[in-house]
C-alpha cells in the first residue's frame, strides 16, 4: 500500500488520507492524541472505497473533502462521509487540485490546468502549456498567480485572472540544481510571498520569483515530493525514509527518521490549536505523526 | 548276752569290791567268807530274776509284734479294697466320660427339619405314635428316611448320567458329518472364483478383507470403512487394502483386559528378574518402555490413490497402539521417470510431501494431548524424533479415522465414523491436488532449471510476444539461506513465512541488469501464491525497499493470483509469475530515462515496448500492467 495523500478536517480533530487502492481513511487526531489512546485509536474510524484508481491528491474546504482519483474529482460531505456529492470531471488519468475561494484549481494528465467553478461545476478556463503532466500547484494569492510544476520539468506561472502564463522557468536548466542522474521533473512547489520552493529531479531549491534565480540550493540526497514553508524552516519529503529540516540560508539543519522507505505527502495540522501535529505518509500503511517537529511520536496504521 | 556281759560286771564289781575289802581281810578273814557266801546266793538269785525278766520281756515284746503285725494285715487288705474300688470307680468314670463324648456319625449328616420329615416321610418310618415322645426313635425315623431319599437320588443320579452319554455320543456324530461338508464347500468357492472374475465382483476378495478387516483396530477400521465407501461411491481411481501381520493382530485383539494383565505381570516377573540379576541400567530399561509405548498395530492399511497421468500416491496409515493416535507414509510412483531437476529434490520428498495438507497441519507433534503424559514417563521429550520411522500423526489423519482430539478437552471415547465421513472427500481431493501440484512443480523445474520458462497456450495471453529478459538461473535454498538474504526481512517479520516453507533463488538477466527473485513456496502451492522478493543489481544495488518501482513489481507479480494462475487447477501460477516477473523487468528497464555518468550516450535498452506514459504520480510508476490484445503496458 501506498498513502499518497492527506488533508485535515476544517475543524482539525480528524485526517483523511488516501492510498492507491482508491480507498479514503478518516482518523480521529483527538482521540489518537489523548493521553488514554490505545492500539484501536491508530487504526481509522472510517475507511471508504472512493475511485477505482490511486487517490492522488485530497483536499478540504470548509464543508467538503475532495478527492482526486483517476479521471474524477468526488466531493464528500465532511459532515457525512461516503456520501458522495459528486463532481466528475471525465477523460484524464489522474488530476491535481488546488483551492482558491470559490473555484477549484486543477491540473490534468493530460498536461493542462483548468479552473472549476466549485457551486456550478463549470470549467470556467483552461491553462494551456505544460507538454506533459502535471505533478503539483502552487498559489499565490495576493496576485493572483497560479505556479504548476510538471514532468517536463518546467515551472509556469499563471495569472488566474488572464489565464496566461506569465513565466516559465525550467529548473534543470539551472547548474546549481540539475541533477541529470534523476532527471528533469519537478514535484513539489511552494511559495511563500516573493519565494518558492521547487524540486524534483533537480535538487530542492529556493527562488527569488522577483529576480528568477535560484538562492539556495538544499543538499539532499532523493527527491523530493512534497515541501512546504513553515515559519522560518522549510520541510520536506521525498525519497528516503526521513522528513527534512531545511534552513533558508541553504543548509540542512536535521533529518527526522521515519517509518515509510520514501514519503509521498506532508501535512500540517495549522487550523486545530490543540491539535497541532504534523503527519507525513508514503509507501507503506503507516501515518507518523508528529507531535513536536523533532522526532516521531507515534503512527496511525491506514 | 547281757547276762554275760551283766555277769562279766558283775564279776568285775565283785573283783573289784573284792579287791578292797581284801585289804581289810586279813583281819576279818573269818567274817567275810560268810558274807560272800551270802552275797553270792544273792547274786544267782539276782542272776535268775534277771534272766526270768529278760525272758518275760522277751516274750512281751514278740506277743506286741504279732499283735501289730497282724493288724498291719488287716489293715492292708481293707486298703487293697479300697484300692480296687477306686480304681473300678476311676475306669467307670472314664467310660461314662467317653460314651458321653461318642459323636455318632449320624449328627453329621444333615437332616431336614422335623417339621418337614413329619410332612414328608410316610408313616412306615415315621412312625408318628413313637417317635413324638421318643426322641430316639425320632432321630432313628430320621435316619431311615435320609437313607432311603440318597438311595432313590443316586439312581436318578446314574440314569442321567446314561443319558448324558448318549447325548454326547450323538452331538460327536452330527460334528463329524459337518466338517466332512467344509472341504466340499471350499472346492465350490474355488469353482466359482472365475465366475467372480467374470462378473467383476469379487466377493471372494471382499470377504478375505472383511475378514482381516475385522481384526484392525478401531480407527483402522473406520478409515477402512470409511474409505471402501468413497472409493466405491465417487472415485473409482482409489484402491483400498489392508497389509501386515493377520496373527498377531488376532493374539492383541484376544482378551484385552488379559493381555493388559499380562503385560503387567510380566512387566512386574520382569523387575523380579531384574533385582534377582544385576539390573539392566536404567538406559535400557528406559529403551524398551519407550519401543512398548511406541508399538505399532501389526496391521497397516494401505490406500492408492491413482491419478490421470498413471501417477500414483500411497498412503500407509499406521495405528499406534499405547498413544491412539494415526500415523501416514506417503510414497509416489509415477509412470515417468522424474529427474532432472536438482531443485525438485524436496518436491516429492515423502517426509514433506503431505505437510501442511491443511494450513499448519505440520504432523510432527502427536495431536493427543494425552499422550504428552505418556510421554514424560518414558522419557520422550518430543515426536517428532521418532516421526521419520513411525510415520506423521496429521490432524486429517485422525478425522479420518474418526479421532478427534480437541486441545484441551479430553479425548472423545472411540472412533466416530461420522468425522471421517465428513472429512473423507475434502481430504483426498487436497491429497489428489496436493499430488498434481507437486508432479506439475517437478516438470516445471525441470524446465526452469535449463532456463525456459514454460507458458502454456492458454497463458499466452498474459504476455507480450516478445520478453528479452531471460530466466538464468533456478536454484534451490535452504531456510538459513534465505535468512540471509537483506531483502527479504520484511516478509520475516510480517511473519509470511515459516520453516516447513521451501524456497528457491531465481534470477533474471537483461544485459548489464540482474534481477534476483528470493521465492517462498508454501507447501500448499497453489492455494497458497508464492511470495517474491526482488533485488535489483544494475548501476547500484536496488531492492523493493528502497525502489518504488520494484515494489510495484512485487505486487504485480505476487497479488494477481487470479489472473496468473491460469486455467484451472491453477498448476501454472509459479510459471506464469516468473514470465510477469521478466515482462516487468523489461519495461522497468526500458521505461528508465536516466543515465547515471551524466552522459548522454545510447542507452542500454532502447524502447520497444509500447507505453501510454512512462510515469505516473508522485513516485512515477513504470506502466507494469500489459493490456491484451493491444499489446500496450498501462498503468494499473
Amino acid at each position: 500500500m501506498s498513502v499518497f495523500s492527506q488533508s485535515f478536517s476544517p475543524c482539525g480533530r480528524f485526517l483523511a488520507a488516501g492510498n492507491n487502492y482508491g480507498e479514503i481513511a478518516v482518523f480521529s487526531l483527538s482521540a489518537a492524541l489523548s493521553p488514554d489512546a490505545t492500539d484501536m485509536s491508530q487504526k481509522p474510524i472510517l475507511t471508504f472505497t472512493a475511485h477505482e484508481g490511486p487517490v492522488f491528491m485530497l483536499l478540504s474546504t470548509d464543508t467538503h473533502l475532495l478527492s482526486a482519483g483517476n479521471g474524477e474529482i468526488s466531493a464528500w460531505s465532511w459532515v457525512e462521509l461516503t456520501k458522495r456529492v459528486g463532481m466528475n470531471m471525465h477523460g484524464h488519468e489522474f488530476v491535481y487540485s488546488w483551492n482558491n475561494d470559490n473555484s477549484l484549481i486543477v491540473g490534468g494528465g493530460d498536461n493542462n490546468i483548468h479552473i472549476m467553478d466549485m457551486e456550478t461545476g463549470i470549467f470556467k478556463s483552461v491553462l494551456q502549456g505544460h507538454t506533459d503532466y502535471i505533478h503539483c500547484l502552487a498559489l499565490k494569492e495576493r496576485e493572483g498567480e497560479i505556479l504548476s510544476g510538471g514532468e517536463d520539468g518546467a515551472v509556469r506561472i499563471w495569472d488566474s485572472r488572464t489565464s496566461q502564463a506569465v513565466h516559465c522557468i525550467e529548473v534543470f536548466k539551472y547548474e546549481e540544481c540539475t541533477r541529470p542522474q534523476f532527471g528533469k521533473w519537478i514535484s513539489c512547489l511552494a511559495t511563500d510571498s516573493d519565494w518558492m520552493l521547487c524540486g524534483g529531479g533537480p535538487s530542492l531549491s529556493l527562488w527569488h520569483l522577483r529576480s528568477m534565480s535560484p538562492t539556495s540550493v538544499f543538499p539532499l540526497a532523493g527527491c523530493q515530493r512534497d515541501a512546504m514553508f513553515y515559519q522560518d524552516m522549510i520541510l520536506a519529503v521525498g525519497e528516503g525514509p526521513h522528513v527534512s529540516h531545511c534552513l533558508l540560508g541553504g543548509s540542512v539543519k536535521a533529518q527526522i527518521p521515519c517509518t515509510s522507505p520514501s514519503l509521498n505527502t506532508l501535512a500540517l495540522n495549522l487550523s486545530s490549536t490543540e491539535h497541532r501535529v504534523m503527519t507525513v505518509a508514503g509507501s507503506s500503511d503507516q501515518i507518523d505523526v508528529f507531535t513536536n517537529f523533532s522526532y516521531r511520536a507515534f503512527s496511525l496504521s491506514f | 548276752m547281757s547276762s554275760d556281759t551283766l555277769k562279766k560286771r558283775k564279776a568285775k564289781v565283785i573283783r573289784s569290791d573284792g579287791g578292797t575289802p581284801e585289804n581289810k581281810r586279813g583281819r576279818a578273814e573269818g567274817e567275810q567268807s560268810e558274807e560272800v557266801e551270802e552275797r553270792r546266793r544273792q547274786g544267782c538269785v539276782h542272776f535268775v530274776t534277771l534272766k526270768k525278766l529278760n525272758r518275760l520281756a522277751h516274750m512281751r515284746l514278740k506277743k506286741g509284734r504279732d499283735q501289730t503285725h497282724e493288724a498291719k494285715q488287716r489293715v492292708d487288705v481293707l486298703h487293697l479294697q479300697l484300692q480296687n474300688l477306686l480304681y473300678e470307680v476311676m475306669h467307670l468314670q472314664k467310660e461314662i466320660g467317653k460314651c458321653l463324648e461318642f459323636k455318632s456319625q449320624h449328627e453329621e449328616i444333615e437332616l431336614v427339619s422335623v417339621d418337614e420329615f413329619l410332612k414328608e416321610a410316610p408313616a412306615e418310618i415315621s412312625r408318628p405314635h413313637l417317635t413324638k415322645e421318643d426322641p430316639h426313635q425320632l432321630t432313628l425315623a430320621r435316619l431311615d428316611w435320609e437313607l432311603e431319599q440318597r438311595k432313590r437320588l443316586a439312581e436318578q443320579y446314574k440314569s442321567s448320567l446314561c443319558s448324558k452319554e448318549k447325548i454326547l455320543k450323538g452331538i460327536e456324530l452330527k460334528k463329524e458329518y459337518l466338517g466332512s461338508l467344509q472341504p466340499g464347500l471350499q472346492a465350490i468357492m474355488q469353482a466359482s472364483l472365475p465366475v467372480q472374475e467374470y462378473l467383476s465382483m469379487p466377493f471372494e476378495h471382499v470377504q478375505k478383507q472383511a475378514e482381516v478387516a475385522r481384526h484392525l483396530p478401531p480407527p483402522l477400521y473406520v478409515l477402512f470403512v470409511q474409505a471402501n465407501a468413497y472409493g466405491q461411491a465417487f472415485d473409482k481411481n482409489l484402491t483400498v487394502s489392508i497389509s501386515g501381520d493377520v496373527d498377531e493382530a488376532k493374539a492383541l485383539s484376544r482378551p484385552p483386559e488379559d493381555s493388559q494383565d499380562d503385560e503387567s505381570d510380566s512387566d512386574a516377573e520382569e523387575e523380579q528378574q531384574n533385582t534377582k540379576r544385576r539390573r539392566a541400567t536404567v538406559g535400557v530399561q528406559l529403551d524398551d518402555k519407550r519401543k512398548e509405548m511406541l508399538k505399532r498395530h501389526p496391521l497397516s492399511l494401505c490406500i492408492d490413490l491413482k491419478c490421470k497421468d498413471g501417477s500414483v500416491l500411497h498412503l500407509f496409515f499406521y495405528y499406534l497402539m499405547n498413544l491412539n493416535i494415526l500415523t501416514v507414509k506417503a510414497k509416489v510412483s509415477t509412470s515417468a521417470d522424474l529427474s532432472g531437476a536438482i531443485s525438485a529434490g524436496e518436491l516429492l520428498n515423502s517426509e514433506s510431501l503431505l505437510n501442511c495438507l491443511y494450513a499448519s497441519d505440520h504432523g510432527q507433534e502427536t495431536p493427543n494431548p494425552g499422550n504428552r503424559y505418556q510421554f514424560d514417563k518414558v522419557g520422550i521429550t518430543t515426536f517428532a524424533d521418532y516421526v521419520s520411522e513411525l510415520g506423521h500423526p496429521y490432524n486429517w489423519v485422525q478425522s479420518l479415522g474418526g479421532l478427534q482430539f480437541f486441545g484441551d478437552a479430553p479425548q472423545t471415547e472411540g472412533a466416530q465414523s461420522s468425522l471421517s465421513a465428513s472429512h473423507m472427500e475434502a481430504t483426498m481431493k487436497l491429497l489428489r491436488g496436493r499430488l498434481q501440484s507437486r508432479l506439475a512443480l517437478h516438470k516445471q523445474f525441470s524446465s526452469l532449471e535449463h532456463s525456459i520458462v514454460p507458458v502454456s497456450s492458454e497463458c499466452q495471453h498474459l504476455f507480450p510476444a516478445k520478453v528479452v529478459s531471460r530466466l538464468a538461473r533456478w536454484t534451490m535454498m535452504s531456510y538459513q539461506e534465505f535468512m540471509e538474504l537483506s531483502f527479504v526481512q520484511h516478509v520475516v517479520k510480517a511473519g509470511l513465512m515459516k520453516e516447513t516453507d521451501l524456497f528457491f533463488m531465481a534470477t533474471v538477466e537483461r544485459g548489464t541488469a540482474r534481477l534476483q527473485a528470493a521465492v517462498v513456496l508454501n507447501p500448499r502451492y497453489p492455494e497458497i501464491t508464492p511470495l517474491f522478493s526482488l533485488s535489483l543489481l544494475w548501476k547500484g544495488e536496488r531492492s523493493g525497499r528502497t525502489d518504488d518501482n520494484l515494489r510495484a513489481m512485487e505486487s504485480e507479480v505476487n497479488v494477481f493470483k487470479s489472473e496468473l494462475q491460469g486455467p484451472r487447477p491453477g498448476l501454472q501460477l509459479l510459471t506464469n509469475q516468473i514470465q510477469r516477473l521478466c515482462m516487468c523487468l523489461d519495461v522497468y528497464l526500458e521505461t528508465e530515462s536516466q543515465v547515471s555518468d551524466g552522459s548522454e550516450g545510447p542507452r542500454e535498452f532502447p524502447r520497444e515496448k509500447m507505453c501510454l506514459r512512462t510515469a505516473r504520480g508522485p513516485n512515477r510508476l513504470k506502466p507494469f500492467k500489459y493490456n491484451h490484445p493491444q499489446g500496450f503496458f498501462s498503468h494499473r
